[in-house]
């Protein structure tokens, strides 16, 4: 059985070798005793509420209980940008116009902002190969939607998510071919490691502070504005599902679309309901579900295929288990896939 | 014997053909018989004009053949560039970028639409016929302006500025238009200095340029290697304004990338090296091995005529040695003053 879960400082070990299947691309998951520990720390202490909410980390490890093996992670960041900057490029638009000679011409720019520091960020999801079947992926992503609809008062307003960007086949960045290379003389993997030390606002203050015309670029980077990854392209249906969206701000080194959500606005904050344990329930229906606890220090999920009816959910005693709940507590539940026809 | 001297109603025709050999987007002549005549109509009255502040002025001088009257050349210097508007250039900046954590220190070119170019004075439309057999009558042409200039400081600004034209193909196309006006402009390069007549001032300029600075690196090869070169044309130009003292690299034109020279005039030999004279009489036939050429100008606003002349050297004297001809030219006398210059 899988269960998601908060972290724990036992954990650690198991994380790391996680942390080794995951590969370059993922800045935030390096093999690396000494980061890891220090964000698991900081997770932990996240949790126990020791630490005020703009400097924690939610991590969630998907555990499988038959082997105590950890299948997959994920996290929330209370807030970005406020230890280092956060950078982004705003794509705009200035319009250039002449009555005289009847030309209209409108133009993106690109500008180097700061306009997400603050924001709650969901980063670091991962499954391990071995796990990937079935709704585990999905649930992963999800559950993080589930957490915050269960404590929205511990997070901004704002919810961003950044997005991984397009690549070649041959694992080159034609944005960053286009533009970075111009300005950092360094290769996109030298780049890439040095944001995983977390330099990134270093290599930042290296970018031109002016708008830039996005018409100067090559037409290749042109193209890869905005766009993700092959490989992260599930991944953004997911999030757009719950309502995340594109709004116009990319990676500065890729231009991987960063995407945004209102925490009000939310499928998980719209949709989820609270419900009582009881063993007795008995529901027709077989949708996916997501289900928690309500403890934040002890937080668990899982998925059941049992519905809620009249305010009951009809979770088993393996089920109550895995969630340490007992019949009678109070059970936070999400549809994992979006309903159709929700009001019919 | 050439002279330099104010272009009169007469010269129109002689302008009007001198224009048609002139091609557009290279050359800054008018080219209809119209503006020809509009252009030494202000340039009369702004002879004419009695000035406190340079403004509109714009004076046009014609280089004439003395022993033919045909007139192989003209030039012109606007007295403000932006009397009416501002004069928009390309300001080639070099912003550098220092990261001490990452050891890291490089500069990037970038360029900045501006208007610093707005109170300066302009030389313009340096056309010879001759170009490439052209004498001293060339460097007499170009620094005539300047002379005039020395002699009336008060219709001028403290600086100069010299746009020239930049590299176009045998079409007209420009690849520094292609890369950044064509984007903002959406026209050919001829048909955008068609529609602005080759002016500078424009405030469809400051609606359409991009306001932001355009970062070199990210222009293509070929406009980047079009930034500051002077179409061949106008090489003659540029040898005889640098030799003067004017400076490339700081300005660009905003259409074709091409080099905007300029200065301030205490560096221009024009103001430096510039001695007042009295004139003298030279006996015919009264030559000696150490002859210098000079341009020399009558010290008349009004009246101004400028030649070259070989003499002896005036370095320590206080007249000069002018034969009756250079006189007439010149319409000056014995103990009238003149101001001379090496050429």
């Amino acid at each position: 059985m899988l269960v998601v879960r908060a972290i724990t400082a036992s954990d650690l070990d198991a994380l790391i070798d996680l942390a080794r299947q995951v590969g370059s691309g993922m800045t935030t998951l390096k093999p690396d005793r000494k980061m890891l520990g220090d964000r698991v720390s900081v997770a932990v202490a996240s949790f126990a509420q020791t630490i005020p909410p703009e400097q924690r980390d939610y991590m969630f490890v998907m555990e499988d209980t038959t082997n105590g093996r950890l299948a997959g992670i994920c996290a929330i960041k209370g807030a970005v940008g406020l230890d280092e900057p956060f950078y982004n490029y705003r794509i705009g638009t200035l319009v250039h116009s002449s009555h005289e000679l009847n030309v209209f011409s409108r133009m993106d720019t690109l500008y180097l902002s700061n306009d997400l520091t603050g924001a709650t960020e969901l980063c670091s999801l991962f499954l391990h190969p071995d796990y990937r079947s079935g709704n585990n992926g999905k649930w992963l992503s999800k559950s993080r939607f589930l957490f915050i609809a269960q404590f929205p008062h511990l997070f901004t307003e704002k919810l961003i998510a950044e997005m991984r960007g397009y690549q070649g086949e041959d694992g080159t960045s034609p944005f960053y071919e286009g533009l970075g290379r111009h300005f950092f003389k360094m290769d996109f993997n030298h780049v890439d490691n040095l944001t995983a030390l977390g330099k990134k606002s270093f290599i930042a203050e290296l970018m031109p502070r002016q708008p830039m015309y996005v018409t100067y670029l090559p037409e290749d980077a042109q193209a890869v504005i905005g766009k993700v990854h092959r490989s992260t392209a599930p991944a953004r249906k997911l999030l757009e599902q719950e309502g995340m969206h594109f709004e116009g701000y990319v990676d500065i080194f890729d231009a991987g679309p960063v995407l945004q959500a209102r925490v009000s606005e939310l499928r998980a904050l719209r949709e989820s309901t609270v419900v009582i344990a009881d063993p007795d329930t008995v529901s027709t229906d077989a949708e996916p579900l997501l289900v928690s606890n309500t403890v934040l220090k002890d937080f668990r999920m899982i998925l059941t295929s049992e519905n809620p009816v009249a305010g009951k959910i009809g979770l088993s005693e393996s089920e109550l288990g895995l969630l340490h709940c007992q019949s009678g507590d109070s059970i936070r539940t999400l549809s994992l896939s979006v309903r159709k026809n929700v009001h019919v | 014997m050439f002279v330099v001297r104010p272009a009169e109603l007469t010269d129109i025709d002689a302008l009007e053909s001198l224009a048609a050999g002139t091609m557009p987007g290279v050359h800054t002549l008018p080219k209809t018989r119209d503006k020809i005549a509009a252009s030494v109509e202000r340039s009369i009255a702004s002879f004419a004009a009695h000035v406190d502040i340079p403004s509109e002025e714009s004076y046009l001088f014609v280089l004439e053949q003395q022993a033919t009257g045909a007139i192989v050349g003209t030039a012109a210097i606007f007295a403000s560039a932006g009397s009416n508007g501002t004069y928009f250039s390309f300001r080639n900046d070099v912003i550098q970028q220092v990261s001490r954590d990452l050891n890291i220190s490089h500069s990037v070119h970038a360029l900045t639409l501006c208007s610093e170019l707005t109170a300066y004075s302009q030389l313009s439309g340096f056309y010879l016929s001759n170009r490439s057999s052209a004498g001293l009558e060339a460097g007499l042409l170009s620094r005539a302006r300047l002379l005039f200039a020395v002699l009336a400081p008060h219709r001028f600004g403290d600086r100069f500025f010299v746009p020239l034209a930049g590299i176009t193909d045998k079409t007209g196309q420009s690849p520094f238009w292609e890369a950044l006006g064509r984007k903002f402009f959406k026209m050919d390069f001829l048909d955008a200095e068609k529609v602005i007549g080759g002016a500078r001032n424009r405030t469809l300029i400051v609606e359409l340029m991009p306001h932001y600075p355009v970062y070199v690196p990210l222009l293509p090869g070929d406009a980047q290697a079009a930034m500051g070169q002077i179409h061949s044309d106008g090489e003659l130009a540029f040898n005889l304004l640098t030799e003067e003292g004017f400076e490339a690299d700081d300005y660009i034109d905003i259409f074709d990338g091409g080099p905007i020279l300029q200065a301030h005039k205490n560096s221009l030999r024009s103001f430096s090296g510039s001695m007042m004279r009295r004139v003298a009489h030279a006996e015919p036939g009264s030559s000696s091995d150490l002859m210098v050429t000079y341009a020399v100008a009558a010290s008349s606003e009004q009246n101004f005529r400028a030649i070259t002349v070989a003499c002896p050297s005036i370095d320590a004297t206080d007249t000069i040695s002018l034969p009756q001809e250079a006189q007439d030219v010149l319409m000056v006398a014995p103990g009238d003053n003149v101001i001379c210059v090496r050429i």
